[in-house]
């Protein structure tokens, strides 16, 4: 008797495994209640900007505030768009600054970091580890205090209001290498020899074998950067009007004060949308790849 | 000439070439790290030692004077000591805590599920969000909706000025027409949680690619071996993502740090003070301090870490 209860409970365990890892439904619910909390207190700021983005400004002024919107217009849109045109240099000039600063910058530092943490991942040589505690020392500094230091040396190499002042920084930030070698540490070694062997260059080990293996790395990284460039006014180096970007004109727009407190709902529904769509395009690429790692061992 | 060219190429050994090419291969990334950052690294640390004086024409001077600069800010300065205690305090808590938060959910979303690429949007939100055109534009917008009655409180105005304060979502909440004494109870018990989950996203990222990276054999292995979740977990999943711990750990403390009241005092200090020497100070020891401890916490994780290999 007692026998045929254990191989009872057995199996029903390993059903219960199969549809999955054995949690139960309370545990599920539990699960689920915690998360629905934790995702409601990130998503209601959001819902409050597009909330306000529609409302009309009796609304926006009401108190106490309501989250939902009653009335819902396109007026603050209009209202920005007959802003942006009043303005001397034209809206377009805007997004393509912020498109060339952000896509270099973005760009650039994703190959630039990996290229870096290739070796300081999978090769020895001397000083690898000067140089890594190197990075690990240059992340810690906090960059608002040295803007002192910083436009000191954009002038003195004559980059200052050119979007290289922005742009060439970017490339060099720690917090990209220093995440990108983590994950490529995790490669296995057995990977690239077997490539090497096959007579493949150091170049393309890393294009062909490396960086693939990694798309989910340099994709966090990417967007990680595409939302640190894209919330960069650069105010500090552009000087010239038709060079600033998106954010400044938008920044310019929020400090209008009351008046524009339509625009500005809008303008901050528009700053706060494109990363987040950059972050779904990217993120849905993350899911799909690393399934697989290549090895059979 | 050729011939030279090979015979001073035959003379390096495999290690060497390989070492040569890895130079090459960081040589773009340290180049722009030297001329950008070693130097304003190296100056901060020359302000730190020194009187800056602006000269009127542009440029400035210094003055070399030793450890004047950090004795004023540990004897001298009203609030330095306990701002950076408070900090530092801070972030004791913090990192811990974020970095499981940070776990679990990623743990979480890399589960299969109905909507998942919505949720995980959701859950990177706050990165986006912190912004800081954003908090601008939404600090403007809170004051917009709490002030825009002059006869409102001017308690109301003080959360509005206070980043994504507590207060805050109550008045939402309560807009949503829930009791008081529910939303008094969570909000008490989520105080501290909404910061911690504020300061994730990034973290979860980085968790969920690393899960990702884990080779789903091994998983096929343990199921096959009759391992139950729990053990899974401890066995396969937290020694693979091991690594991966110590990256968060060390973004957390960095970021939670550049976040803190010691770099917005240091910050103030140097453009509405105008005291560049004290300034960098301020920033040179809580980099130092944040140095020893992050040297302290990976050496301690690093001995229990595995790596896959």
């Amino acid at each position: 008797m007692a026998k045929k209860d254990t191989i009872k409970t057995k199996r029903r365990f390993f059903r219960r495994k199969e549809k999955q890892l054995n949690r139960s439904m309370a545990g599920n619910t539990l699960l689920f209640v915690l998360m629905f909390i934790c995702g409601l207190f990130m998503v209601l700021p959001l819902v409050m900007i597009v909330n306000n983005a529609l409302k009309p400004l009796d609304e926006l002024y009401q108190f106490p505030p309501k989250i939902f919107v009653r009335h819902p217009t396109l007026e603050n849109f209009s209202d920005l768009f007959v802003l942006m045109n009043d303005s001397w240099i034209p809206f377009s000039r805007y997004i393509l600054n912020t498109v060339i600063i952000t896509g270099f910058g973005m760009v650039g530092h994703v190959v630039v970091a990996s290229l870096a943490a290739y070796p300081l991942a999978k090769h020895r040589f001397p000083a690898k580890n000067i140089l890594f505690s190197m990075v690990v020392l240059s992340m810690m500094f906090s960059w608002t205090v040295t803007q002192i230091p910083q436009y000191l040396i954009i002038s003195w190499m004559g980059i200052n209001n050119n979007y290289l002042a922005l742009i060439l920084p970017a490339w060099s930030f720690g917090m990209g290498l220093y995440l990108m070698k983590q994950f490529m540490e995790q490669l296995p070694d057995s990977l690239m020899e077997s490539a090497r062997l096959d007579g493949a260059s150091e170049w393309g080990i890393f294009w062909r074998i490396v960086m693939p293996n990694v798309k989910p790395a340099w994709l966090t990284l990417a967007i990680f950067q595409f939302q640190q460039m894209w919330g960069n006014t650069g105010s500090m180096f552009l000087r010239d009007e038709q060079l600033k970007p998106l954010q400044f004109s938008l920044q310019q727009i929020t400090a209008g004060g009351v008046a524009r407190a339509g625009a500005a709902a809008a303008v901050t529904f528009i700053i706060a949308a494109v990363p987040i769509t950059f972050f779904l395009i990217c993120q849905s690429n993350v899911l799909e790849t690393m399934t697989t790692s290549g090895m059979k061992d | 000439m050729a011939a030279a060219k090979t015979v001073k190429k035959k003379k390096w050994s495999l290690s060497q070439r390989r070492a040569m090419k890895g130079f090459i291969f960081i040589a773009p990334w340290l180049i722009g790290f030297l001329w950008f950052y070693a130097r304003s690294l190296f100056m901060t640390v020359q302000f730190s030692f020194s009187e800056l004086t602006v000269r009127p024409g542009g440029g400035y001077d210094l003055r070399f004077v030793w450890l004047d600069n950090f004795i004023y800010a540990f004897r001298a300065h009203a609030s330095y000591k306990q701002v950076l205690t408070t900090s530092l305090g801070n972030m004791l808590v913090d990192v811990p805590l974020i970095t499981f938060f940070s776990l679990f959910m990623a743990m979480l979303l890399n589960r299969k599920f109905k909507g998942r690429t919505l949720v995980r949007a959701i859950f990177f939100l706050p990165v986006i969000l912190n912004s800081d055109a954003v908090v601008d534009a939404m600090n403007l917008a809170r004051s917009m909706m709490s002030g825009g009655i002059s006869s409102a409180s001017a308690e109301m105005a003080a959360a509005a000025s206070s980043g994504m304060s507590i207060e805050y979502y109550i008045q939402m909440f309560s807009s949503l027409g829930l009791p008081e004494v529910i939303i008094e109870y969570v909000s008490g018990a989520v105080g501290r949680i909404s910061e911690i989950i504020n300061a994730s996203g990034v973290q979860i990222i980085i968790f969920i690619a690393a899960l990702q990276s884990i080779p789903g054999s091994m998983y096929e292995v343990a199921k096959i071996e009759g391992a139950t979740a729990y053990e899974t977990f401890w066995k396969v999943t937290f020694p693979m993502v091991m690594p991966h711990i110590i990256t968060n750990v060390v973004y957390t403390v960095v970021d939670s740090f550049t976040k803190s009241e010691v770099i917005e005092l240091a910050y103030d200090t140097a453009f509405t003070v105008q005291n560049y020497g004290l300034s960098s100070v301020f920033s040179l020891v809580s980099t130092v301090i944040t140095c020893l401890i992050l040297v302290l916490v990976c050496g301690i994780i690093q001995k229990r870490t595995f790596y896959y290999n």
